[in-house]
């Protein structure tokens, strides 16, 4: 058997659905085929990628997504029951019963039809749950994870830490809340990598002058050269009109690291 | 009281049992606690879809989290009938093509994920792992999507044919050519032979051959 035919065959064995005979065709010629041995080598291999767990942030937010249309559904039934309630009055029934209600009656179902039929067929078939119901789900998925942001950057090991830091990277805008928290982890954080983190998340938000003040001021407490040479970098790029004088002060500091402190003299001159 | 206690342990039970048609037909019906069996048995396997794929696992989060969103608010499309797999890894794969529209791909704070965390006892096999999730990050999208669907997401090819709207043939022609290309990169990265991209023409070297490999 040529290699050409085994492409038919492989998929197949290697999902162990050929019957004997197919399969005792393709063991042969892995036998002699040394190419489409180590393809069936490789495709075992794969077995060593390990099977990776969500963290458990994963599931509050599925917890809390659920909650929320519970909530809603529970209100919506609420509604529901008030008005059956109104509605059931007996004399409006009794009216119905009537050559006159029931003309009505008829009226009103086509009405309803050509309505139902114009308002359901313009609209996209798979949009079925009200608009309003999934922008209240997106807002407190919005709101939990900013709480899972907030409570991971408070975490003991720096990984999780980081893990909030990346999870406000994706956001195009930061609440307030989340932009100090942010701004806390550049300045206080133990780790020097999550600092980093937290500078690059920030890095995106230099268009409000705030954020663009907080680095500034975060560079003064800064003890590590990467950080600080991170900084002056970042300053640089946003082009802020008040960071020259503060970098022109910082050069000055005392036993400054004499690779900030030409950092931070090649940025004066680049801010000129 | 006991009795109640019991009969609702039955209803748990059986809930736990019952395939995930019948599941989704409920949440269907508005029963959204019952998606939370169906989340108990999806969101593993389709994090580790997404992080093989993307190799970004807050993305591979956010996703997750997207397709649950996405079966209720669809919940009304789903159609007696319909394998509820294939649903769900449809409703994925849409999540995913429209995230990148949303969100062109960057380059990310971490360019690629950070090497699985791996058992200490077994160096050679982590190092063997490491150089598959390279190899695998190296490919063309496409042929890695369908080296994932078919060798951890537990799917026909069947299954992967409707998904991916083709022919049974052609399903077994691209997972073998999948295969073919990806022990081409692996081989390559083994031996060294540095190649940021397998498609710039690099030479293909021939694979080392060791005495106890089959």
């Amino acid at each position: 058997m040529k290699c050409e035919q085994m492409a038919e065959l492989l998929p197949d064995y290697l999902q162990g659905s050929l019957n004997a005979e197919q399969n005792g065709v393709v063991e042969q010629h892995l036998m002699e085929c040394a190419d489409c041995r180590d393809e069936v080598a490789v495709w075992n291999k794969l077995a060593a990628l390990p099977v990776e767990k969500p963290s458990e942030t994963l599931r509050e937010r599925f917890e809390a997504m659920l909650r929320v249309y519970q909530a809603g559904r529970a209100d919506k039934a609420a509604v529901g029951i008030e008005r059956a309630n109104r509605a059931s009055a007996w004399s409006f029934l009794n009216w119905l019963r009537s050559p006159l209600g029931a003309m009505a009656w008829s009226a009103a179902l086509l009405v309803l039809g050509l309505f139902a039929g114009n308002y359901f067929g313009s609209r996209t078939p798979h949009t079925t749950a009200s608009q309003d119901e999934i922008a209240a789900i997106r807002s407190e998925l919005a709101n939990t994870k900013q709480l899972v942001v907030l409570s991971m950057l408070q975490q003991q090991s720096a990984s999780e830490r980081l893990q909030g830091v990346s999870f406000t990277r994706r956001e195009d805008q930061l609440d307030p809340q989340v932009t100090a928290a942010l701004v806390h982890t550049l300045r206080y954080d133990s780790s020097v990598d999550v600092r980093l983190a937290a500078l690059d998340a920030l890095s995106r938000h230099g268009s409000q002058p705030q954020v663009r003040k907080d680095v500034v001021d975060a560079l003064q407490e800064q003890q590590s050269p990467l950080v600080q040479v991170a900084l002056i970098d970042q300053l640089v790029e946003w082009r802020d009109p008040d960071a020259k004088q503060r970098l022109r002060n910082f050069s000055q500091t005392p036993n400054l690291n004499p690779v900030v402190r030409q950092r931070a003299d090649w940025a004066v001159s680049k801010l000129n | 009281m006991k009795e109640q206690e019991q009969a609702e342990t039955e209803n748990d039970q059986a809930m736990k049992l019952a395939p995930d048609e019948e599941l989704m037909l409920e949440v269907r019906n508005g029963a959204g606690e019952t998606l939370g069996v169906l989340f108990d048995r999806y969101h593993g396997p389709l994090y580790n879809f997404y992080a093989k794929l993307t190799g970004d696992r807050t993305l591979s989060e956010d996703l997750v989290q997207e397709v649950f969103l996405r079966i209720l608010k669809y919940r009304q499309s789903y159609q007696p009938g319909t394998p509820f797999r294939a649903w769900i890894y449809q409703i994925a794969r849409n999540a995913r093509v429209d995230h990148y529209r949303k969100t062109p791909k960057q380059v990310s704070f971490e360019p690629e994920m950070a090497p699985p965390v791996l058992p200490k006892d077994a160096a050679q096999e982590s190092q063997e792992a490491e150089l598959l999730h390279h190899a695998m990050m190296q490919m063309p999208e496409e042929k890695r999507e369908i080296l994932i669907l078919s060798r951890f997401q537990e799917l026909k090819y069947e299954e992967i044919a409707r998904l991916l709207g083709c022919e049974l043939g052609t399903v077994k022609t691209r997972i073998h050519r999948a295969i073919q290309e990806l022990r081409q990169v692996f081989r390559q990265l083994e031996s060294g032979a540095i190649t940021r991209n397998p498609h710039s023409g690099a030479k293909w070297i021939p694979p080392r051959r060791a005495g106890n490999e089959m």
